[in-house]
């Protein structure tokens, strides 16, 4: 497939994605809306933890602080310049953080990861508290068509990102981060200031989608924003998808979020056992993910064809 | 890789179609989403037996009546949002846009229904709040959303500082839950007990999934206060219990916030929980009230003897009398049932209910105390179906 027909028909995908916010009903488009956000949260954990390696399982603090800087800019601010002003804070915050946090390796770095989302959501909660202020509602938000749409517009762009860095030297510096960083580092990559780079980066977007996600929800609770079903939620699609390339993210996403929405909507009582027994059979069957699965038989099925 | 793709959309594709609508019948679909799993899972029975109860008593009476205009059964379409208030919005619009019901029920929760609030304001159905309390909801724009509860965080304060001093209690240890409705009764009760000239002299907060509180409780046991209010939910209550008795506090009077009016306190601590005040306004011998006996029964009856919670199950199954009147007069028009519960005023087993805004405007705000394994209310006095008496010595 050359380039250009793929672009003309990544870009017609993107249109009709689009076009269904006037059409679609609301409940296809709240799923649309789930199904942007988790590609988004997604593809910028690939920038970090499936690029270099470190895996972050707090990916969630990024999305919590980003809500909580948007709702306390609520009313004061218009909506999209504080979506945007939420993704700026929590980078730069991302950035100073980064360089104490990214020190830390392997395991020691996946607690941290956890540790960091669980230290800032108390401290949020203790904020709140002392404010009498457990619960910030949000009222007046734009429409859920409008809401769509900006989740689509950070999907399509941590898509591209992700693409995008994969292909790009910065990439190519990370992945080497991966495979061995004290090689990296002797032939002189600046392993410190990329995985620095790429933290902000995968921080900035999760914040974003965080803004507009407590516009759907309605309220502001810190237990909720920064929930750590969230983290496990993306590490479990991206492994699923199984890539550090941006398909994979998609399939992965794509595949859980149909698939949950499928569960609960059919067989309320029983989809978490269903989903669980999923997941296992994933893990066993599958640790490839989709993406590996796919190469793996639909090759082998191509040379017993030929 | 065109191959994968195509192979992987057209099972995605496939998984789509079988998202689609589900036929409607001959009863009248009622939706809600319950908290089944999650943080408020505990408190997720209560509300769903009352609804259960509520259809059963009217399916029993032929169902529904549709504004005169005969009768129609009442039929549930429920979902878990695991206590999430995303899933709840989700499943909100599910309900509405695609299941198609007539109507729809309240979740469990402030956070809830500040959550779902723009999605039936957006498609216009009227809803009846239950178990929803704070201040902020009466941000919430009239329209079509409703709170039944009485239990207002500012009106608690009230009450709870005016039955301290007719109990002439002069010093209070407060402890409280960081959850929201527990924290904003906290805002209004300190100064409302600053000008009653009651001195807090202990005051903590903990986190909503505390495991052990002997710290805090051994310095209320220090400063010996003639009160201890705990701001407590159903797990933090229990704690509480067990371990006040543990430490030995004797106050004479003790106000656990959440939890002993539901059932199974009483089963845990039989004795112990005499004379423990928490927040409720019902008994099923309340005077001036319609239905008490009938819901009490029939509950005690589908759940094989179980009590009802007679704080949430009753704000609940109040709700549903409202909708069930309004639905008597009005028909299923929406629009007609908004105006009728806007104008109305119903009788339930809290007594007349009426709303100004999105309030209700008559129940007052009140308490009520386990007094030899029973429930009563103890105030205000108005409505008191007893009067409060001391917290004896712990049995061991």
């Amino acid at each position: 497939m050359n380039n250009s027909l793929r672009l003309i028909g990544t870009a017609a995908v993107i249109v009709i994605l689009a076009s269904l916010s006037g059409l679609a009903s609301e409940y296809m488009l709240g799923i649309g809306f789930t199904l942007f956000m988790y590609i988004a949260l997604a593809q910028s954990w690939i920038i970090l933890s499936g690029m270099t390696g470190y895996i972050s399982l707090g990916h969630v603090v990024f999305f919590g602080s980003g809500a909580y800087v948007f709702v306390l800019l609520w009313g004061l601010v218009p909506v999209w310049l504080g979506v945007a002003i939420s993704g700026l804070v929590v980078g730069i915050g991302a950035l100073m953080i980064g360089y104490p946090v990214l020190r830390v390796r392997g395991p020691y770095f996946v607690i941290l990861s956890f540790g960091l989302a669980e230290l800032v959501k108390n401290l949020v909660l203790i904020n709140e508290a002392r404010m009498y202020m457990s619960l910030r509602p949000v009222f007046g938000a734009p429409p859920l068509a409008q809401l769509y749409i900006a989740m689509l517009v950070l999907a399509v762009v941590a898509t591209a990102l992700t693409y995008w860095i994969r292909r790009s030297r910065f990439g190519a510096g990370l992945r080497s981060i991966r495979e061995d960083e004290w090689a990296a580092e002797t032939i002189g990559v600046p392993a410190s200031r990329l995985k620095l780079i790429a933290f902000a980066l995968s921080g900035l977007i999760p914040a974003m989608v965080g803004a507009i996600f407590i516009m759907r929800s309605g309220i502001f609770q810190p237990g909720d924003a920064f929930n750590p079903i969230v983290s496990f939620t993306i590490v479990t699609m991206a492994i699923i998808g199984g890539s550090d390339d941006a398909a994979g993210p998609l399939l992965g996403v794509a595949f859980l979020v149909i698939l949950q929405e499928l569960l609960w909507a059919n067989w309320p009582e029983i989809y978490m056992i269903i989903l669980g027994v999923l997941l296992i059979g994933f893990v066993l069957f599958a640790p490839g993910g989709i993406l590996g699965w796919c190469s793996k038989n639909l090759s082998r099925s191509k040379k017993n064809a030929a | 890789m065109l191959r994968r793709l195509l192979t992987a959309s057209l099972v995605i594709v496939g998984m789509l179609g079988l998202l689609g609508p589900s036929q409607a019948a001959d009863p009248v679909k009622i939706g809600f989403s319950i908290s089944k799993t999650g943080l408020f899972a505990p408190a997720g029975p209560s509300q769903l037996n009352a609804y259960l109860v509520w259809q059963k008593m009217v399916n029993d009476k032929g169902g529904l009546d549709i504004g005169g205009k005969g009768r129609r059964k009442v039929e549930f379409v429920q979902y878990d949002d695991k206590s999430d208030p995303a899933q709840a919005v989700k499943i909100y619009e599910k309900l509405i846009t695609s299941d198609k019901v007539d109507l729809v029920m309240a979740p469990w929760g402030t956070q809830h229904h500040f959550a779902i609030a723009p999605v039936v304001e957006r498609h216009k159905f009227p809803l009846i709040g239950n178990t929803a309390a704070s201040v902020a909801l009466r941000k919430v724009k009239p329209g079509y959303l409703w709170f039944t509860t009485p239990m207002m965080p500012d009106n608690l304060a009230k009450e709870m500082t005016a039955m301290l001093k007719s109990r002439g209690v002069k010093s209070v240890a407060i402890m409280y839950n960081l959850l929201q409705f527990a924290s904003e009764n906290i805002q209004f009760l300190k100064p409302a007990l600053a000008k009653a000239g009651i001195k807090v002299v202990f005051e903590a907060k903990y986190p909503p999934d505390i495991k052990d509180m002997t710290g805090m409780l051994t310095k209320v046991k220090g400063k010996n206060p003639d009160a201890v209010l705990v701001h407590s939910y159903p797990g933090d209550s229990i704690l509480y219990m067990n371990q006040a008795r543990e430490v030995g506090i004797n106050a004479k009077t003790q106000y656990v916030m959440v939890g002993p009016a539901i059932g199974f306190f009483r089963g845990m601590f039989k004795s112990n929980l005499d004379g423990i005040v928490t927040m409720a306004a019902w008994t099923p011998g309340l005077k001036n009230t319609t239905g008490s006996k009938e819901f009490y029964n029939a509950y005690k009856k589908m759940f094989k003897g179980h009590e009802p919670d007679y704080l949430d199950s009753v704000e609940v199954f109040v709700s549903a009398q409202i909708l069930e009147q309004a639905i008597a007069k009005a028909g299923l028009d929406r629009e007609k049932i908004r105006q009728a519960v806007n104008s109305m005023t119903f009788d339930t087993i809290y007594g007349k209910i009426k709303f100004n805004g999105v309030q209700n405007s008559i129940t007052p705000a009140g308490f009520a105390q386990i007094q030899k394994g029973k429930i009563e209310v103890v105030w205000p006095k108005q409505r008191a179906t007893s009067s409060v008496v001391d917290k004896g010595a712990w049995a061991k």
